[in-house]
């Protein structure tokens, strides 16, 4: 027997997370996985349904949402494959060219931080025996 | 504990804060990302919203009698309910795309034994199948597409951070007050006790499932014999398990145990599956008879066995998940069946069309 709510509340709680993740994410990748989050909330919603009146159409009707998942991810990354190949780019932002006439176009302000001038290098032990500080001089000196 | 923080709606709206406002403090952004802070708030936010679940609502997981709760299952619960939204924040607010589609395997993983806590063993196994694959690829274009060194436009700025975490943590504190709302008991000790007064339990006890389940093996039985004795013996009694169950000696019928009003609609929906299982059992009945029609008593008997096992279904899940999933696939959503081949058919044609190459023959 399980309490409803907390299942529920589950199901609230990764479809708002996902929600965000779609509205302000700029990667499409990241913005199909969002979608996907909320597809899994739904999915726990219709489980729970269907455990808590005890009746197998909640599973069924989750089965029929993972289909339809199947087909959407096929779908988006067939799209992203071709919007990828136009702009050589995943942000969505790229795409404002296609906005309705009449609309100004969103222009990032602020600028990205720098990438550090200076490569960081990765520090390697010291191998090898150290060679005797007075001959090591006096050979240098020659 | 502090009486206000018991307080339901100041539970939410605490919750529905603290998690928007380390969601935006997470999303990533030239400005005013603090990452250490996010993690600590949105932390915050899901224990709140642990704690509201847990004084309003009890425990997740009651004992199969209705007394107390079931302590390893509730564990299990908690555990994977913050696993699903722990990760799925991480997914939201990864930088690198890579690394949030790792982060989306763990919410799957997590959502799965919360499948298999409402009883769901075959559409867990599907979606972990499906979605690994479903991960694997994205992952796959992960790697291709995205190779960008540095700090980039599409992963590290958002469209409206604060506006996108103000409207989702809304949406979820809007849920939250609903369910506050339409749960049945007014305070959080009651809670446990009673889990369901809006919705009736099953009026199905052990015994009549004993009995249905007698039934629906004595019919399967019958319909694994092509001999006619062999058939006719098995298929009567489980007519007779019906009749015990329909009429018992020693309690109330089972129409008459419906402790609610008729004008419930799961009542009335309960009364109307009874009504349909005692046709069908009057249908076979005439048919084992003298007269000896086989093709029409084993077609008789095959609509009884579905039937019961439709009805049996009713008011707890069956334990024969997969094949009565099948089952159910097959004979009430048939429609619907065909109808998602189609749409998997047309996506893998739009699919195709949309990513060859233009000028290029297929």
């Amino acid at each position: 027997v399980i309490s409803l709510w907390h299942f529920l509340a589950v199901g609230a709680a990764l479809f708002g997370i996902g929600l965000v993740g779609f509205l302000t994410r700029r990667n499409l990748i990241t913005m199909f996985l969002s979608a996907e989050l909320m597809l899994q909330g739904v999915v726990i919603n219709l489980l729970a349904f269907g455990r808590f009146h005890g009746s197998l159409n909640g599973q069924v009707f989750g089965l029929f949402v993972v289909t339809v998942a199947a087909c959407e991810a096929g779908l988006a990354l067939a799209m992203f494959l071709m919007l990828y190949r136009r702009g050589k780019s995943l942000d969505s932002g790229d795409w404002q060219s296609v906005r309705e006439s009449g609309i100004s176009p969103t222009l990032d302000t602020v600028p990205l931080p720098e990438m550090s001038a200076v490569e960081i290098l990765p520090k390697l032990p010291v191998a090898g025996r150290l060679p005797d500080q007075a001959t090591f001089q006096e050979t240098t000196r020659v | 504990m502090q009486p206000a923080l018991t307080n339901p709606l100041l539970q939410i709206v605490l919750a529905a804060i603290l998690g928007g406002a380390g969601l935006y403090l997470l999303l990533p952004k030239p400005k005013f990302r603090w990452v250490s802070g996010g993690i600590a708030l949105t932390l915050a936010g899901i224990g709140v919203l642990g704690l509201f679940l847990w004084t309003r609502f009890g425990q997740p997981m009651l004992s199969s009698t209705g007394d107390g709760f079931d302590p390893i299952a509730s564990a299990l619960f908690w555990f994977f309910a913050t696993g699903a939204t722990s990760f799925g924040i991480v997914l939201v607010t990864q930088r690198n795309p890579a690394r949030g589609a790792i982060a989306f395997a763990f919410v799957i993983i997590s959502t799965c034994g919360l499948f298999l806590l409402l009883a769901a063993p075959f559409l867990m196994a599907a979606t972990i199948i499906i979605y690994a694959g479903a991960i694997i690829v994205t992952f796959l274009f992960v790697l291709m597409l995205s190779h960008v060194k540095g700090p980039s436009d599409e992963n590290d700025r958002t469209r409206e951070p604060l506006l996108g975490s103000l409207a989702g943590f809304a949406f979820v504190g809007l849920l939250l007050f609903t369910l506050h709302l339409s749960s049945p008991n007014a305070t959080p000790a009651a809670a446990n006790e009673s889990l369901d007064p809006l919705l009736p339990t099953s009026p199905l006890d052990q015994n009549d499932r004993r009995l249905l389940t007698n039934a629906i093996r004595q019919c399967d039985e019958a319909l694994a014999v092509t001999d006619w004795n062999g058939f006719k013996e098995p298929a009567t009694q489980a007519i007779s398990s019906l009749d015990s169950f329909f009429a018992p000696a020693d309690r109330m019928p089972v129409e008459e145990r419906t402790r609610l009003s008729a004008a419930d609609p799961k009542v009335s929906l309960f009364r109307k599956q009874t009504e349909m299982l005692a046709e069908r059992k009057s249908d076979v009945r005439p048919l084992l008879g003298a007269l000896k029609n086989e093709t029409e008593a084993r077609k008789a008997v095959q609509a009884l066995r579905n039937e019961l096992v439709v009805y049996s279904g009713n008011g707890k899940l069956p334990a024969r998940n997969v094949a009565n999933i099948g089952f159910m696939l097959y004979s009430e959503h048939l429609l619907a069946v065909e109808m998602a081949g189609t749409l998997l058919l047309v996506a893998t044609i739009g699919a195709v069309a949309i990513a060859r190459r233009k000028g290029v023959p297929a």
